[in-house]
């Protein structure tokens, strides 16, 4: 499975979270590509304090309170379990990054294995069964 | 005897108390303790998420397990599958 990770938003990130649980639950091989504003959750400063949501914004402290009352995972917390249990590569798109001020990737959480190009994404998306866009 | 009669009397070789966590948390438990479990062996799983009562038997079936059944309790699902 192939995921382009475009959100930088709690909501959509957490969504993903649950995604690659299902993933790693049936030993899937995940390539995860952090686009544009993916990369800016992803950066070390902004991963645990970032609380945005992208949708039904009106609604953001009952949906974070909601996470918090059912112990859902932090969604890096959620990614790392998953990197635990099966094969999830993360690649942050090198342009995402430098939008971001994030020239190498010890500007991002660990999660992050490498920073990539387009190119990658496109040949990894080509030979997976499932390509999601987040 | 019942099912859930026949169920409540197996003795199992592992039980994973996921009450209280949500999807995924429950399928994730069950699949790290699984290893945990010889072969042949039973598994007990304890959920409070109504999703996961789909998502074990099929789990199991496509991991080759016996999903044995389940029955509710007050407030959660009790679950077995055979190794």
């Amino acid at each position: 499975m192939t995921i382009a990770l475009f959100s930088g938003s709690v909501d959509k990130l957490t969504a993903a979270g649950v995604i690659l649980g299902g993933a790693a639950a049936e030993d899937m091989e995940v390539e995860i590509f952090v686009l544009l504003q993916a990369a800016f959750a992803f950066k070390k400063e902004n991963a645990m304090v970032n609380d945005r949501v992208a949708e039904i914004t009106d609604k953001k402290d009952d949906f974070l309170a909601s996470l918090q009352r059912l112990n859902t995972p932090h969604w890096t917390q959620a990614f790392k379990n998953a990197k635990e249990m099966t094969n999830v590569k993360i690649h942050i798109c090198g342009f995402a990054g430098k939008v971001w001020h994030g020239e190498k990737l010890d500007d991002f959480i660990d999660l992050a294995d490498n920073i990539c190009g387009i190119g990658e994404y496109i040949a990894s998306a080509e030979e997976a069964n499932i390509n999601l866009f987040i | 005897m019942s099912v859930t009669e026949e169920l409540k009397n197996i003795k199992a070789d592992k039980v994973v108390d996921a009450r209280g966590t949500a999807c995924p948390g429950p399928l994730l438990a069950v699949k790290q303790a699984i290893a945990d479990v010889p072969p042949g062996g039973i598994m007990e799983i304890l959920s409070s998420d109504e999703g996961t009562k789909r998502d074990v038997p099929r789990w199991a079936n496509k991991k080759g397990y016996d999903y044995l059944g389940d029955y509710e309790e007050s407030g959660y699902f009790v679950m077995y599958l055979k190794k």
